[in-house]
This record gives structure tokens, C-alpha cells and sequence, in this order.
């Protein structure tokens, strides 16, 4: 079933943007998915609104994007992620022009709250992803968060097994290698990538602090969507063998999107959760305009 | 905050006739704790020195790498890449930028570790990485 909430002025927008609507924030182990769909903002009239609530700095970045669709992605992604944040502010009314960002030691970008000093903004994460067709946001409350989708169609232009061989860890390409049918295998190959990217845009401490071919991401056997993160243990100077290492501190879910693309997301866990799974909210949105809340959303 | 940074420094060899380049941090990732200072190194973290003989990277390569770019990324003719060209400006994803790894490994022979590889952010740093690993096999 799906549910519309238009906002309150019509879609021709004539001088100003409307006030956001303010969101409720998630809660503890769950996290908000945001999508755009670029081929539906087609106005050329909100586009420029848009492009008036970023900072100098990020405009510059759209404007260098080379292709008039790449720069008009661009820009979504950004009012998607200054708009969504925006509306989660309980207290007062945040301007999206307003925020400010920053990125961490190790170049993972956050939202910098060194201009509102009171102490009830909420410890907000979010991370963004996008394709050529679709730009995701998520966003969780306490715990990072890391997301990444992809087309489920996406052709892979090498072998998946030598890509797999190059990049994915040992038991990752023992799985992908039992997969009798191509077609399958690609698609558990791109479910992996999304897996695996989630993760390390989880763990924000760039690529080098978790390697793909380090770790290992699995379903949990009798659940669905539910994964596993295995780590590879370093190798003891006595012992050749490699021990896996599975933890609980992160949670995984995998689900379909619009039909069109797979989406992962990964949480650090919280003890008080009591290993239930990750719950996720997915809503499809055109910032200032309207949002849809998408109620099924395929667990893979 | 990451920043990489060029720089090189050249000087002529005294008796020979050919001039040598080195280039110093060619490839380095300075981490500067959200510092905006342009100091060019920063004593909390830094990625060793590469030493790499010759930095002017050959054209051919430069052609090369362009090639598998746009093939990778199918790129239209308006969108033209340069040396300076940032992947992501021609809208390459992770799985786009690991895919033309995986194609210049192939052409040239060579095997980047990931983390090199996933640092490459343009055509010229791909290129001067290239020649760097090309170099050692052929050493």
C-alpha cells in the first residue's frame, strides 16, 4: 500500500520553496532510507531552487561535474542530504541553506553542529549513494551508518569469478563460484558489492582500514536479509591457518528498491537491541514536494 | 580531512646527457585532522615517501588510460578527459573506479594493491602509478 504526503503548496512553485515537513527522528536500530529519482525532477524551476541551498563549495563541485546529467545528480544528491537532515530537527526549524558539513579524519563526511550550541540536536548520521538513476540517503540516531546502491541490472565488464578472485575474500568467491547460471551469479556479485561497500562506508575509516578481500559478508542461514560479517583473523606466526572471525557488532540489510536497484545498509549495533534485525523505513522523496512512503520494502 | 598533494623536483645529471626528475611524494595522502593549513606535511600521519624516477608521465600513457576510462565509464563525446580529469566528475562510482583498475592491470601488465588503486582519483595519478609499478617490474 503506498501513502502520499503532499506538502502543502501545489507543485508549481512560484517564488519561494515551502517550509520542509518536519520528520520524526528513527530509532535505535533503525534506519530512514531516502530516495530520488533524478528522470522524475524534470522543473527547471526547482532545480534552481535547489541549487540555491548549497554552499559555495558544493556548487562548485556540481558545476564540475562534466555532463549536464551528472551536474544535475549531483545536485539532488546534495539537497537530498542538506533537505532530509533539515527536517529531522525537533526543536527548531533548521534552514537546509543553513548546515554545515564536515568530513572526518579519514574523509567521511558528517554534519559539523558547531552553530547550534544547544544540546538537543540529535546525534544524526547519514551517508549517501548514488547511481545514475537513483541517489539514496540514509539516516540512523546513535549509530553510523554506511549505504551503497546499485542497479541491479549493472553489466560487469570482466569475468565475475576473476573479479571475485582479485578483490573478494576466498569464501565470498568459493559462494559466487557454485552459482551454475551467469546471470545469478552477477546479480549475487553486485548484492555482495553493495554489502561490502556498505560496511566500509560504515566504518568511515577509508579503504585501507578494511581491505574487501579481508572480510567476508554472508546470509544468516533461516532469516531473510539478514547478514554476517566475517573478519579474517591475522595469521600467528605459529599457526598457517587463517581463523574467521564473526561479529555481531554490525548489522546488515539488503532490499530491492523501485524494482530497479539493490540498496545495502550497514549499522553498528547496539547492545540494547538484543540482536533483533535492523529495521528500515524506505521513503521515496522530491525534496520541498512531496514524499512517498514505501511500506513493503523487499528484504533480500 | 585528506589532501593529497604534487610536488617535484627536478635537477640535470652532471655528465650525462640526459635529465633526470625526481619526484618526491608524488602519491602521498597527507591526513590533516580537518586542518586547512597548507603545510606540506603533517607529523601525525604520513604515508611513506615514494621515490619514483621520471614523473613526467609519457603522453601514451596518459592515451592509454584515458582509453579504458571512457570505455569503462562509455562516456559521450562531449565529455572529454584530460590528465587532470577526476573520475568522479565523469560520474565513476567505487565499482567503476575498481573496474578500470582491472583494465589497466590488463594492459600493462601490472597488479595494484587495493589501497593504491582505490587512492587514484585521476587520470595523471593513474598514469604516473602505472609507470611507477611498470617500472619496478622492469627493474
Amino acid at each position: 500500500m503506498r501513502i502520499r504526503v503532499m506538502s502543502q503548496l501545489q507543485r508549481s512553485l512560484s517564488i519561494e520553496l515551502p517550509s520542509l515537513v518536519p520528520l520524526q527522528l528513527p530509532s535505535r536500530m533503525e534506519t530512514h532510507l531516502w530516495f530520488i529519482r533524478p528522470d522524475e525532477v524534470k522543473s527547471t524551476s526547482l532545480l534552481k531552487h535547489y541549487s540555491q541551498l548549497l554552499s559555495p563549495t558544493e556548487k562548485e563541485k556540481v558545476l564540475q561535474m562534466r555532463g549536464d546529467e551528472l551536474k544535475k545528480n549531483a545536485l539532488l544528491a546534495r539537497t537530498l542530504v542538506r533537505a532530509t537532515i533539515a527536517r529531522y530537527q525537533t526543536n527548531n526549524a533548521v534552514d537546509p541553506k543553513a548546515l554545515m558539513f564536515k568530513k572526518n579524519m579519514y574523509g567521511k563526511p558528517e554534519v559539523d553542529w558547531q552553530n547550534y550550541t544547544n544540546c538537543n540536536n540529535p546525534p544524526l548520521h547519514f551517508n549517501i549513494s548514488h547511481t545514475d538513476s537513483l541517489i539514496a540517503c540514509g539516516v540512523t540516531v546513535h549509530v553510523p551508518v554506511g549505504i551503497d546502491v546499485e542497479d541491479k541490472e549493472r553489466k560487469i565488464k570482466h569475468d565475475i569469478l576473476a573479479f571475485a578472485e582479485r578483490f573478494y575474500s576466498a569464501d565470498e568467491v568459493k559462494f559466487l563460484s557454485t552459482l551454475p547460471d551467469p546471470e545469478v551469479q552477477r546479480k549475487e556479485f553486485i548484492k555482495l558489492w553493495t554489502l561490502k561497500e556498505a560496511y566500509v562506508k560504515a566504518l568511515g575509516k577509508g579503504f585501507s582500514a578494511a581491505p574487501f578481500n579481508t572480510f567476508t559478508i554472508q546470509s544468516k542461514v533461516g532469516t531473510k536479509g539478514e547478514y554476517n560479517l566475517c573478519k579474517m583473523t591475522e595469521m600467528t606466526a605459529s599457526s598457517l591457518e587463517e581463523t574467521n572471525k564473526c561479529d555481531g557488532e554490525w548489522k546488515f540489510s539488503l532490499l530491492e528498491l523501485d524494482d530497479s536497484h539493490y540498496a545495502a545498509i550497514c549499522i553498528e549495533d547496539d547492545e540494547a537491541s538484543g540482536g533483533a534485525p535492523m529495521r528500515v523505513i524506505v521513503r521515496k522523496t522530491i525534496p520541498f514536494v512531496e514524499d512517498e512512503l514505501i511500506s513493503e520494502s523487499k528484504l533480500l | 580531512m585528506a589532501t593529497s598533494f604534487c610536488s617535484s623536483i627536478s635537477m640535470q645529471a652532471p655528465f650525462s646527457a640526459t635529465t633526470t626528475r625526481f619526484c618526491l611524494n608524488k602519491q602521498a595522502t597527507i591526513f590533516n585532522n580537518g586542518k586547512t593549513n597548507n603545510l606540506s606535511f603533517s607529523l601525525r600521519r604520513l604515508m611513506p615517501a615514494r621515490l619514483a624516477v621520471s614523473c613526467a608521465v609519457k603522453q601514451e600513457t596518459v592515451e592509454k588510460v584515458s582509453e579504458i576510462v571512457k570505455k569503462q565509464l562509455s562516456l559521450t563525446d562531449d565529455q572529454k578527459v584530460t590528465a587532470g580529469t577526476k573520475f568522479t566528475e565523469l560520474g565513476a562510482d567505487s565499482l567503476d573506479t575498481v573496474e578500470i583498475v582491472m583494465g589497466l592491470e590488463e594492459e600493462f601488465g601490472i597488479t595494484m594493491a587495493e589501497e593504491r588503486a582505490k587512492e587514484i582519483a585521476t587520470v595523471q595519478q593513474a598514469a604516473e602509478l602505472i609507470e611507477e609499478l611498470v617500472q619496478e617490474k622492469t627493474a
